[in-house]
């Protein structure tokens, strides 16, 4: 782990196979690189979860690869044995930290499961282990014996971020980690992944229907609409001047606590609803609601392409809109 | 829109004066909502915010004196101007299951709930159930409820009413469900519709649309909105007023514009500065709260935010009032409850 320009470089295509297709996510790629964040916003049903746990194997992909570390093994092709190895590399955390972790068990067993069920620590070294890892969440050592239930919402969400800590991974798929949340607390738990992050020296994968959450924590964001990706971009730039007509409905929907601001801010209001994913719309996906669309769009499946550094987008007319950002 | 009826002179329709809702438990009471005071005008929208177990959503109950069971309204006044009366009905004094309250819900004061598909019933048409609320309130045969709930269905923007009237909730999509609680909160035309958390379901786009349709309708029908949501977006959309609640109590109250421009309390300060804001340049950490909302039974001493707070001191361990101070922006009232602007 010496090169820090490490990549994990994915590039995946995925048939949910039903009576027909639900192209849950359908041929999407991207890349992470080593200490980065990758936002994946969208709305619900546009396969940014099922990106999420593809990635970890716990739905096996149909098709697509996921070139993973220096050794840029494809985890998309080992077998379900090979894969153990790789598993303690790549976490988890959820949503809901009510359901995510057994009521019967206590925070020490928890934080401690990783560990044992891949026989790293033992014994008085994995009682230290999830010491250190309790405060390193900003939890107490004495909060070992107790149980989930005696904690708010917040604090089992640090247990469960204790827990994706434990084998040391190096990819942490967070996936709406502060949705749940007060919005009071939701600041305590960003402010915590961001400097785990630093501290050592994570990569995130962070799934979030919110955008300013995304563009919060995230270096790079990418826009999810019905399983394809339409733009990728670092943050700021995507925020500020987006180039696909979705991002810029989507930033235009999200209510600025600014009563002034939101007063003058012109607000288009996209029309309808996200399509049917086992009937998408004939070429662009995002036509029907769209308020710029032409012939073009409704024939041609725009690809992904390159419109500057580090900007790739999914539009037949990227190059003549003019979108407003934020 | 909303700055005509800003300027227009504010007619009163609800005073919440001194509201206390309690829930007895085995471990000791709950002050739910706690000396609750606050005003909405005709036509205004007053947004109610604070983090889950602030009380305002029992706030929002209490009005309709729809508190489950065991909790009820202990003391307090709910003065409520119905038209063509002077004098106001304190509906705190109205018996729950009386017919009187009957009247009032759904056709004087409606509510509509944050998840559309556990508030309708799945085994009824969207027509049915929106018909059987006119038929309710109103003396009309069936042929006409149903052909009111279609004229309905077409006002809030659900395309193909004639067809959509005879399907099941199931059929339809989150936002389509809650434009359907929305139609059949307005059937009836009520003076004040409370909105618990409306759009916090639904993803943005929808949300968008959602609140577009609630400030048409409201500036179609003229009624006032009670606005109860945790999102500050949603508020500095909508209201013209803002009641802050913290632990059961109005902790700051105010004009939309005060209250994000010249919060006063510690606590309303600390949650504007806590949510990550689309387009400010991203900040590595975000001014955060320090430690959780306090367990409803086990209350501090004196004001409830003081351990959290910043800017504590001595005073803090006494309760301080909610008084008002001079607001910002002319004629408007802006009250606090916090020591830093109280004279001890």
């Amino acid at each position: 782990m010496h090169d820090l320009r490490k990549y994990f470089p994915i590039q995946k295509g995925i048939f949910q196979r039903t009576i027909g297709y639900v192209k849950a996510v359908d041929g999407i790629s991207f890349d992470i690189q080593r200490g980065e964040t990758l936002g994946l916003v969208g709305e619900s049903g546009c396969g940014k979860t099922t990106a999420g746990r593809c990635l970890l194997r716990l739905i096996p992909p149909t098709s697509g690869s996921f070139i993973f570390g220096e050794e840029e093994v494809d985890l998309a092709k080992l077998s379900h044995h090979e894969m153990r190895p790789y598993r303690r590399r790549i976490q988890m955390i959820f949503q809901d930290p009510h359901a995510s972790l057994n009521p019967r068990m206590t925070v020490g067993d928890i934080v401690g499961e990783p560990m044992r069920v891949n026989r790293t620590e033992k014994g008085a070294a994995l009682h230290d282990r999830v010491v250190e890892l309790l405060e390193a969440v900003g939890l107490r050592s004495q909060d070992i014996r107790r149980y989930p239930h005696a904690f708010s919402g917040g604090q089992r969400q640090r247990i469960g971020i204790a827990r994706a800590l434990a084998l040391q991974p190096e990819l942490i798929v967070a996936d709406e980690p502060v949705s749940a949340l007060d919005v009071s607390v939701q600041a305590q738990i960003l402010n915590l992944l961001a400097e785990l992050r630093e501290k050592f020296h994570l990569s995130y994968i962070f799934i979030a229907h919110d955008l300013s959450v995304v563009e919060h924590i995230s270096d790079r964001v990418a826009v999810m609409y019905l399983g394809k990706i339409v733009e990728i971009s670092d943050a700021e730039t995507l925020y500020q001047s987006p180039k696909h007509p979705y991002t810029e409905a989507l930033i235009s929907a999200v209510p600025l606590p600014d009563p002034s601001a939101q007063r003058q801010r012109e607000h288009i209001r996209l029309a309808g609803d996200v399509p049917d994913p086992s009937q998408p719309p004939t070429g662009c996906y995002f036509h029907p609601r769209c308020r710029y669309a032409t012939d073009i769009c409704k024939q041609e499946t725009p690809e992904l392409r390159q419109v500057a550094s580090g900007v790739q987008v999914a539009c037949h007319h990227s190059d003549t809109l003019e979108l407003q950002g934020v | 829109m909303d700055s005509a009826y800003k300027t227009s002179a504010k007619k009163p329709l609800l005073e919440i004066s001194g509201l206390k809702t309690v829930f007895p438990t085995d471990d000791g009471i709950v002050n739910a909502v706690n000396d609750v005071s606050f005003e909405i005008s005709r036509g205004q929208t007053v947004g109610v915010v604070g983090e889950s177990g602030c009380g305002k959503s029992i706030t929002g109950l209490s009005l309709l004196q729809l508190v489950p069971s065991p909790g009820r309204i202990e003391s307090g006044e709910i003065r409520f101007y119905r038209n063509g009366e002077d004098a106001p009905l304190d509906i705190a004094q109205v018996s729950p299951k009386s017919e009187l309250m009957r009247q009032i819900r759904g056709s004087e004061i409606a509510i509509i709930f944050q998840e559309p598909m556990t508030s309708l019933n799945p085994v009824y048409t969207i027509g049915n159930q929106i018909a059987e609320a006119i038929i309710l309130h109103e003396q009309v045969d069936k042929k006409t409820a149903r052909e009111r709930a279609i004229e309905m269905i077409a006002r809030v923007g659900i395309p193909a009413p004639t067809q959509r009237v005879d399907e099941y909730p199931h059929q339809l999509s989150g936002g389509m469900r809650q434009r359907v609680m929305i139609a059949m909160a307005l059937c009836c035309s009520p003076t004040l519709l409370i909105a618990d958390e409306p759009t916090t379901a639904l993803d943005v786009t929808i949300q968008a649309q959602v609140l577009g349709l609630m400030q048409e309708l409201q500036a179609e029908l003229g009624m006032a909105i009670m606005l109860i949501t945790h999102d500050l977006g949603v508020i500095a959309d909508l209201a013209d007023e803002v009641v802050v609640m913290y632990a059961g109590r109005v902790v700051e109250k105010g004009t939309v514009d005060d209250i994000f421009y010249h919060p006063l309390h510690p606590y309303t300060q600390g949650l504007l500065k806590s949510i990550p804001v689309l387009g400010k340049t991203p900040q590595r950490t975000l001014p955060s709260i320090p430690g959780t909302v306090p367990h409803p039974l086990t209350l501090p001493t004196g004001c409830s935010f003081q351990p959290r707070c910043s800017e504590r001191m001595g005073e803090c361990e006494r309760m301080p009032e909610l008084v008002g101070v001079n607001g910002k922006t002319e004629n408007d009232e802006h009250d606090v409850r916090c020591w830093l602007h109280t004279d001890f």
